[in-house]
């Protein structure tokens, strides 16, 4: 009996292929469903919640024990705060359930935030900041489009269902590399839906502020102020333009100043000047 | 972004040192198959029976590291399903390998036969990109009177 070993063929064992063709096809693949997916859970978590009653949204937050705004914040300034959001919402054309309420808090970030149940809040460093009534009120107006266009709770069930889909995805896939991957995907096609969102608020901000006041001066304060700061980032435009949740500040300084052309809001006009007090407010007790 | 940035360099450098290492491997494991083809290794269990073999148990056995390209690959094919085809070569190395330090370890006896060649397979790291363990064992038959050569210096 004859024993003996032959050089195999290659290639049975293998498969003849670039190892870069796998990669791509993959890569492109799972990109295109991360996207799909999260567009079409934005889309309908969005769809979804913005079906539900404002008054759910209020319960909602009343289970909740979330504290909003600082406890000792002066009472004159939450008064004045929310009586301007009252002034300001007469130009956004409010359906009567909605109720906005406003909040004030001391911490020194710049910074202003609409939440479920219509619930604002105002950082001290951005109101700090604030030049003049007009300014503010177009922050304002800017938040409470978002209540009313009820971008926080559609927010949370478009970013919370894409979030547990893509923690289903990328769990399954064992690198630590491709669930990066595919959630940062997956975060980039959500920011486009927040950015357009902010979009919506600006124009419905910015006619409202023209109603109330009949002109639209110092509605940019805020993005002039904000790009200010923003000037020394070492972020290249292009990129912070594709993956930021928010519009950048000369892009809606420019979409302002458009917006208020096509519409004919003059752009000039006597600023309203905050109250006396309001510096003092900001630290009172 | 910055995890998007590491994510990135680990791929590119697993590709690059991955490639690299993987076809110096297969030069290598086809010109050692060629130097090692008298020495055949069968999986029967038969032996010829007309010579009072002596009998020895040789092994070989190897470690192979995937590379972060490679295991990034097969976790998005693990989404679609399909051949794992980064993994095929790099189990195809390992298992040519073990066979080889086998052989050697046989020649070194100064086998004439490997009968019985079996494979055995574990996976080494749960961790990063992972390794796996191939082991080939048989059993080296060689004469009796076959002086025993001391070449492990040389595997």
């Amino acid at each position: 009996m004859k024993f003996e070993n032959r050089q195999p063929r290659e290639g049975i064992n293998t498969t003849r292929e670039h190892p870069l063709k796998r990669f791509a096809i993959v890569l492109g693949s799972a990109a295109v469903l991360v996207t799909l997916l999260v567009v079409s859970l934005q889309l309908a978590g969005g769809w979804i919640a913005r079906k539900v009653p404002f008054r759910y949204e209020q319960l909602a937050l009343e289970q909740t024990d979330i504290q909003l705004g600082s406890d000792n914040a002066s009472e004159a300034l939450t008064a004045w705060l929310n009586q301007l959001a009252e002034k300001v919402a007469h130009g956004l054309d409010m359906p009567e359930e909605i109720e906005i309420t406003v909040h004030y808090d001391r911490d020194n970030v710049f910074n202003a935030f609409a939440t479920i149940g219509g619930q604002l809040v105002f950082y001290r460093g951005l109101l700090s900041q604030m030049p003049n009534e007009n300014a503010l009120a177009m922050v304002m107006a800017h938040e409470i489009a978002h209540v009313l266009h009820r971008d926080p709770l559609a927010g949370l069930g478009g970013g919370l269902s894409s979030m547990l889909a893509l923690t289903a995805l990328t769990g399954q896939s064992g690198t630590g590399a491709a669930a990066s991957i595919l959630n940062q995907t997956g975060l980039l096609t959500g920011v486009q839906f927040t950015r357009s969102m902010e979009n919506a608020a600006d124009r419905a901000a910015l006619a409202a502020v023209n109603t109330v006041y009949g002109h639209i001066n110092g509605a940019d304060t805020l993005f002039r102020l904000t790009g200010a700061e923003r000037d020394d980032s070492a972020i290249p435009t292009w990129l912070e333009r594709f993956a930021s949740t928010h519009p950048l500040d000369d892009d809606r300084v420019r979409a302002i100043r458009q917006m208020a052309d096509e519409r004919g809001y003059a752009s000039s006009g006597a600023l309203t000047p905050l109250p006396a007090q309001f510096k003092q407010w900001l630290d009172d007790e | 972004m910055i995890e998007l940035g590491i994510a990135v360099v680990l791929v590119v450098t697993g590709y690059i040192f991955g490639s690299a290492a993987e076809r110096r491997h297969f030069k290598s494991i086809v010109q050692r198959e060629q130097e090692m083809n008298e020495l055949a290794a069968v999986a029967s269990r038969f032996p010829p029976q007309d010579t009072a073999w002596r009998q020895q148990l040789v092994t070989g056995n190897v470690v192979i590291a995937s590379d972060y390209f490679k295991t990034f690959t097969a976790s998005l094919i693990n989404i679609f399903g399909g051949k794992v085809t980064p993994f095929e070569s790099l189990i195809d190395r390992a298992r040519r390998e073990a066979l080889l330090r086998m052989k050697a370890n046989a020649k070194s006896l100064g086998a004439d036969y490997v009968f019985n060649v079996k494979y055995n397979t574990s996976r080494i790291s749960q961790f990063g990109a992972g390794a796996i363990e191939v082991m080939a064992y048989g059993t080296a038959l060689s004469t009796p009177d076959q002086p025993v050569l001391n070449v492990t210096d040389e595997v």
